[in-house]
C-alpha cells in the first residue's frame, strides 16, 4: 500500500465530514467509483491493472484512468441530480478517484469478478461508514446541528439548540477532524486486537 | 556470645538502598503549593465566579483521571500531577468564563492529551496548555470573558492586552508605550493604582525627571481583568521556591523570558508604530500568560528536552514564538500556542543536541 | 606533585552520616568462636577443599587450593577442628562449599611479634609466588585474584595506581588504612612495582585524606621509589578503577588493559604476604549505619559471624530493617545474619526502618537527574525504555557496555526507577558480558 496514497485520502476525510451530508455524498462517490472501477479493471483484464503490487508504475497509472473517468462520471452525476451538493462538495470531488486507488484492492487477488465487486462493495461502505461516523461527531459537537437531506417539510437540518450557539468549534476545523480520526482508528485498532486474541484464544484445545 | 540475639526482620532488596530525597509526587505537590500564592490573590480579586472556574477546572482533571486509571485499578490522584493541570488551567481562565469552558479545557487536557498518550510522562505536550487552547479555539468569545476585578474600574472589563489590541486595530499603530496608547483609548485602571502612581511621581520620579504611566502598578501587581493566575510577582515567588528546591531547573523560563523581553524590546516597536527599541517590553511580560506559561509550563520535565544546549535553543524559540505571536499576529496572548508548538520542538531538539554515547572505548576487551 | 582533579562528571552524595570517620583507630575485632570459611571468596572458580571433618587446624593453614585458571587459595583464619564441610550461599546469591572451623588450640602467630622477611631481590616469579600462596585477592570489593593482576601476559604497563578511594559512601576502609599504616602501603606498592615494572606509578588517595599527601611523599622518597601522589575528589563514585585511571590520565573513563589499579586494603595484603609471609586471614571492615550505636573499621578475621560484628557495633535487632554487605549504593541486601566475612567483604551497613522504605515506581518524567549523575555519560532513561521494550541491541549501540552498575542513576532518579538494575539486566541478557 503506497503511504503516499494513504496520505492523499486523508484530504477528503479530514475536509468532507464537517457536515453529515458532505460526507454521505462522498461515500456515495466513493462506493459507487469503487464498484464500478474494480468491474471495469476485472472486465480488462488484458490491460495491466496494477494488480501486480504497488510498484507497479504503469498498472497503476491505468488504474488511475479508469478510476478518474468514473468520478468524472459521477461528478456529472452529482450536477444533474443535486446542483447544491455538487457545489458545496466542489474540488474534493475528483479526489475520490485517488481514494479510490487508497482504499482498493491492495495485491492481485485471485478472486473472480463478483468477489472482487463484493469486497468493494464492503470496503467502500466500511469506509462511508467510517466517515459518516466522523462527520456525525464533529458536525454534532462542533456546529451543533445535523444536515441531512430535505425531505418533504423537513428543510434537512436538525438543530441542536444547547450547542448550536456554543458549538465545540476546534472539532470543526481540520485539527479536530484529525482528533476524531484518531479516536476512531484508535477504537477500531482496539476492537480488532480483541477480535483477534479472543479468536486465537478460541482455537487453542 | 551469639546466638541468643534475636534475629531482625529483614527485607532483602537490590541495590542501590538509599535515594535522593526529592521525589516525582514531592515535586508535584510542591509545583502545586508554589501556585497558592498566586491563586489566593487572583481568588481574592475575583471572588466567587473566580472560585468557581479554579473549582471546576481541577474537579474536571481529577474527574477525568479518575475515570481513565479507576476501570483500569490504578489510583494516580496521589501524584498530583491532575491537581496540578486543572490547577494551572484554572489560573489561565479568566473568571467571567461560562463553567463549560474550564470543564472543557481541563478534560480535554486530561483525557486526550495526557491520558490518552500513555499518562503521566508520556505526554508530548503539556496538557494545562493544550487543553486552554482548544477552550480559546473552540470558544474564542466565553473563553476571555473576564469580569473586573476587586477595587478595579468598574465598565466593561477587557483585560489590558485586549483593548491594547482593539486599540491598535481602531486607531492603527500608536507609536507610544502601551500604558500610554491605552491611556489615550480611555482604558480605566483602578483608583488606587491612580493615586499610587502620581504620589511616586510626584514624590520620587519628578526630581528625576521620569514619569511613570497610569495603570503601571495595576500592570504590575495583576490587578486587571483577564486570567485568574496573573499576578507575576506572586508567580515569580512562587516560581523562586520552586528553583531553589530544585524541583524547576532556570534554563528554559528564564531564557525564554529574556528572549521574548529581548525581542520585545528591540522589534515590538515595530508593530506599534514606534520603530525600533520601543516596544514596551515591560508591559507585555507583565500582561497575559506568559509568566504562568514560562515557569509553570516550559518548566515542565515531561515536555522538556533533556539537554541543556537544547534548553536553550527551545528558550529563545519559546520567545521568538510567543512574540510573533502578540505582535504580529491575530492571537491575544500566543504563550499558550508558543508553548504547544515548542513541545512539538523538543524531541527534534533532543535528537539533534544528544551527544552520540556508544562511541567504543580505546582497547576494549 | 598533587594536583586535586575533579571528578570529570556525574556522580552523586549520598548521606556522609553512614560513613565511619576515617580518623577513628581500626579495633581489633574479637576472635570468632567459629569461622565460616568458603571455598569461594574470589573471582574466579572455587578453591579445591583439602580438609574433611574432625581434621584439626591451625592459624594459616591451607584449607583450599587453587583450581583453574582463574582461583586463589584458601585458608584457615583460625585454629582448631573442622566440624563441617559442606554447601552455603553467598550473599550474591552463588553457592559453594564451605569449611566450619570451631576455635581450638594455640595461635601460631597472632600475639607473636611479626618477622620481617627479606624481598630486596627477589625475581618476579618469586614475589608473584609469595603473594598467590598468600591467597592475595583485590580487597577493593572486586576480588580479583592478585598474582594474576600483577601478572598481565606479555603487556606492558603503563600505569600503576594504589587506589586509596573507598569503594562505597559508607565505607572508610582504605581512608583509615592511609592513615594508619602508610608504611606497609607504600611498600606494598613499591613491591607491586618491582613487579610490573609500570611507565608511571601514582597512589591516589581521596579528598578527605589530602593531609596525608605531603607524608606519603616523604615515605616514597624515603624509600627511593618514583611514584607521584594525587588527590581525587571522592565523591561517590569515584573510588571506581576507570575513574581513578580516568581521572589520573585526564581522559574519559574506559576499560584499559594497560592500566592496573591496586586497592590500598589489597597493597597492605601484599605486603603481609611478601614481607611478613602470612596468608591472607584477616582484613579490615566498615561496619557502620544509622541503628548502630558504635560504627566502627574492624580488623576481623575471615570467616566471623556478620552478625557478630553488628552485636560489637551497638547494633539493635529491633531498628535493623536491612543488612547490607557493601555500602549502599552496589551492597548486597542479605537475609541471613549467619553469613560470613569474605575476602570480598569491604564494609557491613545496617539501615533502618526509614531508609528501607520501598517507595512505589513512578513513571519516567524525563527529568533528567540520572544523566547528570552518571559518571560514565550515559543516557539511562534512554537505555532503561529500550531494556524493557527488549531491543537491548539499540541499547548497547547507545552505550550500555559502559554500564558499571554504579547506582548514581537509580540514586538520583525521582521517580524511583530501578535504572541501574534493569541496565545490568539488560547487559547480561542473554549472557552477554559486554565492555567493562
Amino acid at each position: 500500500m503506497n503511504a503516499a496514497l494513504l496520505v492523499l485520502g486523508l484530504c477528503p476525510a479530514i475536509a468532507m465530514t464537517d457536515t453529515v451530508i458532505h460526507s454521505v455524498w462522498i461515500s456515495a462517490g466513493l462506493l459507487l467509483v469503487s464498484v464500478l472501477s474494480t468491474l471495469a479493471r476485472r472486465i480488462l483484464r488484458a490491460v495491466p491493472t496494477g494488480d501486480r503490487g504497488p510498484a507497479d508504475g504503469p498498472g497503476l497509472i491505468a488504474a488511475l484512468c479508469v478510476s478518474s473517468v468514473l468520478t468524472a462520471g459521477f461528478e456529472a452525476g452529482l450536477l444533474a441530480v443535486s446542483p447544491e451538493a455538487s457545489t458545496s462538495i466542489g474540488i474534493y470531488a475528483p479526489l475520490i478517484a485517488v481514494n479510490v486507488l487508497a482504499v482498493g484492492e491492495p495485491l492481485p487477488s485471485g478472486a473472480t469478478p463478483a468477489r472482487s465487486v463484493v469486497g468493494a462493495v464492503g470496503r467502500g461502505l466500511g469506509l462511508g461508514a467510517a466517515l459518516i461516523l466522523i462527520a456525525l461527531v464533529r458536525e454534532t459537537l462542533g456546529a451543533g446541528t445535523i444536515t441531512l437531506f430535505p425531505v418533504g417539510a423537513f428543510k434537512g437540518t436538525i438543530v441542536i439548540s444547547a450547542l448550536v450557539d456554543e458549538p465545540v468549534r476546534a472539532l470543526g476545523l481540520a485539527g479536530g477532524a484529525l482528533l476524531c480520526l484518531g479516536y476512531l482508528a484508535g477504537v477500531l485498532q482496539a476492537i480488532g486486537g480483541a477480535r483477534q486474541r479472543a479468536g486465537a484464544g478460541g482455537e487453542k484445545p | 556470645m551469639s546466638g541468643a540475639q534475636t534475629s531482625p526482620a529483614l527485607h532483602p532488596q537490590s541495590a542501590p538502598h538509599l535515594r535522593v530525597g526529592m521525589s516525582t509526587r514531592r515535586m508535584t505537590w510542591l509545583a502545586v503549593a508554589s501556585l497558592v500564592p498566586a491563586l489566593g490573590f487572583g481568588l481574592a480579586l475575583f471572588g466567587i465566579p473566580g472560585l468557581v472556574v479554579v473549582g471546576v477546572s481541577i474537579g474536571s482533571a481529577l474527574l477525568a483521571e479518575l475515570a481513565t486509571t479507576l476501570p483500569f485499578r490504578r489510583f494516580t490522584l496521589a501524584d498530583g500531577s491532575a491537581l496540578l493541570t486543572g490547577l494551572i488551567v484554572g489560573l489561565l481562565l479568566p473568571a467571567g468564563a461560562p463553567v463549560y469552558v474550564p470543564a472543557a479545557a481541563s478534560a480535554f487536557g486530561i483525557l486526550v492529551i495526557k491520558q490518552s498518550f500513555g499518562g503521566l510522562g508520556r505526554n508530548w505536550m503539556n496538557p494545562a496548555m493544550g487543553g486552554v487552547l482548544f477552550a480559546t479555539v473552540s470558544w474564542p468569545g466565553p473563553a476571555s470573558w473576564s469580569i473586573p476585578p476587586l477595587g478595579g474600574a468598574a465598565g466593561p472589563a477587557a483585560p489590558p492586552l485586549e483593548a491594547l489590541r482593539s486599540a491598535v486595530s481602531a486607531a492603527g499603530p500608536h507609536g507610544a508605550t502601551p500604558l500610554a496608547a491605552l491611556d489615550k483609548a480611555g482604558y480605566a485602571f483602578s483608583s488606587l493604582d491612580a493615586s499610587a502612581i502620581d504620589w511616586i511621581n510626584a514624590h520620587l520620579l519628578a526630581p528625576v525627571g521620569l514619569a511613570f504611566n497610569h495603570g503601571a502598578l495595576d500592570v504590575l501587581v495583576g490587578h486587571v481583568p483577564g486570567a485568574i493566575g496573573a499576578s507575576a510577582p506572586l508567580l515569580v515567588l512562587g516560581a523562586a521556591y520552586l528553583l531553589r528546591r530544585r524541583v524547576i531547573r532556570w534554563q528554559l523560563p528564564v531564557i525564554y523570558l529574556a528572549s521574548f523581553a529581548v525581542l520585545s524590546l528591540a522589534a515590538g516597536g515595530l508593530a506599534s508604530g514606534g520603530g525600533w527599541l520601543a516596544g514596551g517590553p515591560g508591559f507585555h511580560l507583565l500582561s497575559g500568560n506568559i509568566v504562568l506559561a514560562a515557569f509553570y509550563a516550559a518548566s515542565d520535565p515531561v515536555t522538556s528536552p533533556l539537554t541543556r544546549t537544547g534548553r536553550w535553543v527551545l528558550g529563545i524559540s519559546l520567545g521568538a514564538l510567543t512574540f510573533l505571536m502578540r505582535y504580529f499576529g491575530s492571537w491575544g496572548d500566543g504563550a499558550a500556542a508558543a508553548i504547544v508548538l515548542g513541545n512539538c520542538l523538543t524531541p527534534l531538539l533532543d535528537q539533534w543536541t544528544s551527544h552520540r554515547p556508544g562511541a567504543a572505548p580505546k582497547g576494549a576487551a | 606533585m598533587m594536583y586535586p582533579t575533579k571528578l570529570p562528571k556525574g556522580g552523586v552524595d549520598p548521606p556522609s552520616v553512614i560513613t565511619v570517620p576515617p580518623g577513628s583507630t581500626i579495633l581489633n575485632a574479637p576472635l570468632p568462636p567459629r569461622a565460616l570459611i568458603p571455598l569461594l571468596q574470589h573471582a574466579g572458580s572455587p578453591a579445591r577443599c583439602l580438609v574433611k571433618p574432625g581434621d584439626p587446624v591451625t592459624e594459616g593453614m591451607l584449607i583450599g587450593r587453587a583450581e583453574g585458571a582463574r582461583s586463589a587459595h584458601v585458608h584457615s583464619s583460625i585454629p582448631g577442628v573442622v566440624t563441617h564441610v559442606g554447601p552455603c550461599t553467598l550473599p550474591s546469591g552463588e553457592t559453594c562449599d564451605a569449611v566450619t572451623i570451631e576455635l581450638g588450640g594455640s595461635f601460631q602467630t597472632s600475639g607473636k611479634p611479626a618477622v620481617r622477611r627479606p624481598w630486596e631481590g627477589m625475581s618476579r616469579r618469586d614475589l608473584l609466588e609469595r603473594i598467590r600462596s598468600a591467597g592475595v585477592v583485590g580487597l577493593g570489593g572486586e576480588s580479583q585474584p592478585t598474582h594474576l593482576k600483577l601478572a598481565p601476559e606479555g603487556r606492558a604497563v603503563s600505569l600503576l595506581a594504589a587506589n586509596g578511594l573507598d569503594c562505597e559512601p559508607s565505607i572508610s576502609v582504605d581512608a583509615a588504612l592511609l592513615r594508619q599504616r602508610p608504611s606497609e602501603i607504600v611498600e606494598g606498592l613499591r613491591i607491586c612495582q618491582v613487579v610490573l615494572s609500570p611507565g608511571r606509578t601514582v597512589l591516589a588517595i581521596g579528598d578527605q585524606s589530602e593531609d596525608l599527601a605531603a607524608a606519603f611523599e616523604g615515605l616514597i622518597a624515603n624509600a627511593g621509589m618514583k611514584a607521584d601522589v594525587r588527590v581525587l575528589p571522592s565523591r561517590y563514585p569515584g573510588g571506581h578503577e576507570q575513574l581513578v585511571a580516568s581521572a589520573i590520565a585526564g581522559r574519559p573513563p574506559s576499560p584499559d588493559p594497560s592500566v592496573v589499579v591496586i586497592n590500598v586494603a589489597t597493597l597492605h595484603a601484599v605486603f603481609e604476604a611478601v614481607v611478613l609471609e602470612k596468608p591472607l586471614i584477616e582484613r579490615v571492615i566498615s561496619v557502620s549505619g544509622f541503628p548502630l550505636a558504635r560504627p566502627q573499621n574492624l580488623k576481623v578475621r575471615l570467616g566471623v559471624r556478620i552478625g557478630d560484628l553488628l552485636e560489637e557495633c551497638g547494633g539493635s535487632a529491633t531498628d535493623t530493617r536491612k543488612v547490607l554487605v557493601g555500602g549502599p549504593m552496589r551492597g548486597l541486601s542479605v537475609d541471613s545474619l549467619d553469613l560470613p566475612v569474605t575476602k570480598s567483604t569491604c564494609g557491613i551497613l545496617a539501615l533502618g526502618a526509614a531508609e528501607a522504605r520501598t517507595a512505589k515506581e513512578l513513571p519516567c518524567i524525563r527529568c533528567g537527574a540520572c544523566i547528570e549523575a552518571c559518571p560514565w555519560d550515559l543516557v539511562p532513561t534512554r537505555l532503561f525504555k529500550l531494556v524493557r521494550m527488549g531491543d537491548t541491541d539499540a541499547a548497547f549501540r547507545e552505550g550500555l557496555g559502559r554500564c558499571t552498575e554504579c547506582g548514581c542513576c537509580s540514586y538520583a532518579c525521582p521517580s524511583r526507577i530501578p535504572l541501574s538494575s534493569i541496565l545490568g539486566r539488560g547487559k547480561h541478557a542473554n549472557g552477554r558480558e559486554g565492555h567493562g
